[in-house]
């Protein structure tokens, strides 16, 4: 459950959100600088509520009135980022199995888990190469890959399909569903396409200004 | 046949001769004045290799302790916003253009084992004296080579894009472990190429450390000390341990070329 009822502030770009996520796949559709992008950053505890609260899962995270902010290392999330954000200096499957080594699990476990991961988004071929090498559609796969592996108790994800070629679309979507309906968790996916988000999503809230 | 734009005139062209031929002729007058035959002896000889001993020490022992002090320093001016920020970063520049030898008085007066601020302290209660001692060196060498260290990681962490860092803290990584794990290999370009720029000035180190440590052959002289006290009782043995300085500042040249000469070709 993922609820946020404030004003999300990022720079000069200030927006009041009221949104509440169950166990489902929510869609935010919108143009550039509606604040999607800004609300996830938000959730992730990446930039703090300007006013009002956030709750994920039944947890204050953010209540600036409470004094009360949880730093994002603690909220467990998983996050697909719109640059993909892959550390340049690891191979593919060094980031995918990065968030479970920082939560504890064991680098041989980790790597299985993950190779598992990129072969289920089709880039198991790849897990060896450096991140700077990969393709736009390879890099995001294994953006998906990373957000999704573990338990993560919320799902974020923007623009996860932007660099993903026409004919391979499904198939991803497919396994992206899949992975959420696995873990039960309240996802949310922004994109400013909104044939793709009714194709993944159960729910769709329009951010358009 | 070039365009008017990209033409170079003449009298720059004979500028430009005449800037390298200033520069490389007091190489070539160094290297005519070695005398091979005896180079080896001469670098083994016992104060030679006392000076080596102590410069390589002292050095390594000053990178370490500017990397200690210089990466806090380089990541508050680099990534907070603080009142006298600027002041900060002026005393950081500050030994860069000090006379070296004034920067050694400025030591004594902080680190002298009867006036200094804390040097006086340090005798006092715990009967350490830092002037005239390796540690001496040590610090003289790091108060010179630290702006270096600090101006390389400094540029290297504006240049790290802080999406990284703020992904791996989404994905549970805690403040220590960002910087080990991603800000760190992020840096480590800018990492090597400050500790390599701090470590050949903390090598070729002179008039901070005469001042402040002294030229004690076997305890405080480092290998331009000993240049210099060579000059006048044995030129030959100065020829030789000068041409070693040179081959290394060489050597950490072409260790830098990507970063710092070949960033200027095209």
């Amino acid at each position: 459950m993922i609820s946020v009822h404030g004003i999300v502030e990022v720079g000069t770009f200030s927006r009041e959100f009221s949104l509440d996520v169950g166990n489902e796949i929510v869609g935010m559709f919108g143009a550039n600088g509606s604040g999607k992008t800004s609300v996830l950053r938000t959730i992730a505890g990446l930039c703090p509520l300007a006013q009002g609260e956030l709750r994920v899962n039944d947890e204050l995270t953010d209540a600036p009135a409470k004094n009360i902010f949880v730093l994002p290392e603690m909220r467990n999330i998983g996050m697909v980022f719109q640059d993909h954000s892959l550390f340049p200096f690891m191979t593919a499957i060094e980031n995918a199995s990065f968030p479970l080594q920082m939560r504890g699990v064991k680098r041989a476990t980790a790597v299985k888990m993950a190779a598992e991961m990129l072969e289920q988004f089709g880039v198991a071929h790849i897990a060896q190469h450096m991140a700077p090498t990969l393709s736009g559609g390879q890099s995001q796969r294994v953006a998906i890959a990373r957000a999704l592996i573990g338990s993560p108790s919320a799902v974020l994800l923007d623009e996860p399909l932007s660099a993903i070629d026409e004919e391979s679309r499904e198939s991803v979507r497919n396994h992206i569903r899949e992975h959420l309906v696995r873990l039960g968790v309240s996802a949310i996916v922004v994109s400013h396409d909104r044939a793709e988000l009714d194709h993944l999503c159960t729910r769709i809230e329009n951010y358009t200004r | 046949m070039e365009s008017v734009g990209s033409r170079t005139p003449r009298f720059v062209r004979i500028g430009a001769l005449l800037g390298v031929a200033f520069l490389a002729l007091p190489v070539v007058g160094l290297l005519k004045r070695v005398a091979w035959s005896t180079l080896w002896a001469q670098l083994t000889d016992v104060a030679t290799r006392d000076a080596l001993r102590i410069s390589l020490y002292a050095s390594v022992c000053a990178t370490a302790l500017a990397f200690l002090l210089g990466l806090p320093l380089a990541w508050c001016l680099a990534r907070m916003q603080f009142s006298g920020r600027r002041i900060i970063r002026a005393l950081v520049l500050l030994p860069m253009v000090l006379p070296p030898v004034v920067g050694g008085v400025a030591l004594l007066g902080a680190y002298g084992k009867s006036n200094g601020l804390l040097g006086g302290v340090l005798n006092s209660l715990f009967g350490i004296q830092l002037t005239y001692s390796l540690w001496g060196v040590i610090i003289a060498e790091t108060f010179v080579a630290l702006p270096f260290l600090v101006l390389a990681l400094e540029g290297g962490l504006r240049s790290i894009d802080t999406k990284y860092e703020e992904a791996a803290a989404v994905m549970g990584a805690t403040d220590i472990t960002r910087f080990v794990r991603v800000a760190l290999p992020l840096l480590k370009p800018s990492l090597v190429a400050g500790l390599m720029l701090a470590w050949a000035r903390a090598l070729g180190e002179f008039g901070a450390t005469i001042t402040f440590a002294g030229n004690i052959q076997g305890r405080t002289q480092t290998a331009p000390l000993a240049v210099y006290t060579m000059l006048e009782s044995n030129p030959e043995g100065a020829y030789a341990l000068s041409f070693l300085l040179v081959a290394v500042s060489v050597a950490v040249l072409v260790g830098l070329r990507d970063r710092w000469i070949g960033g200027a070709t095209t």
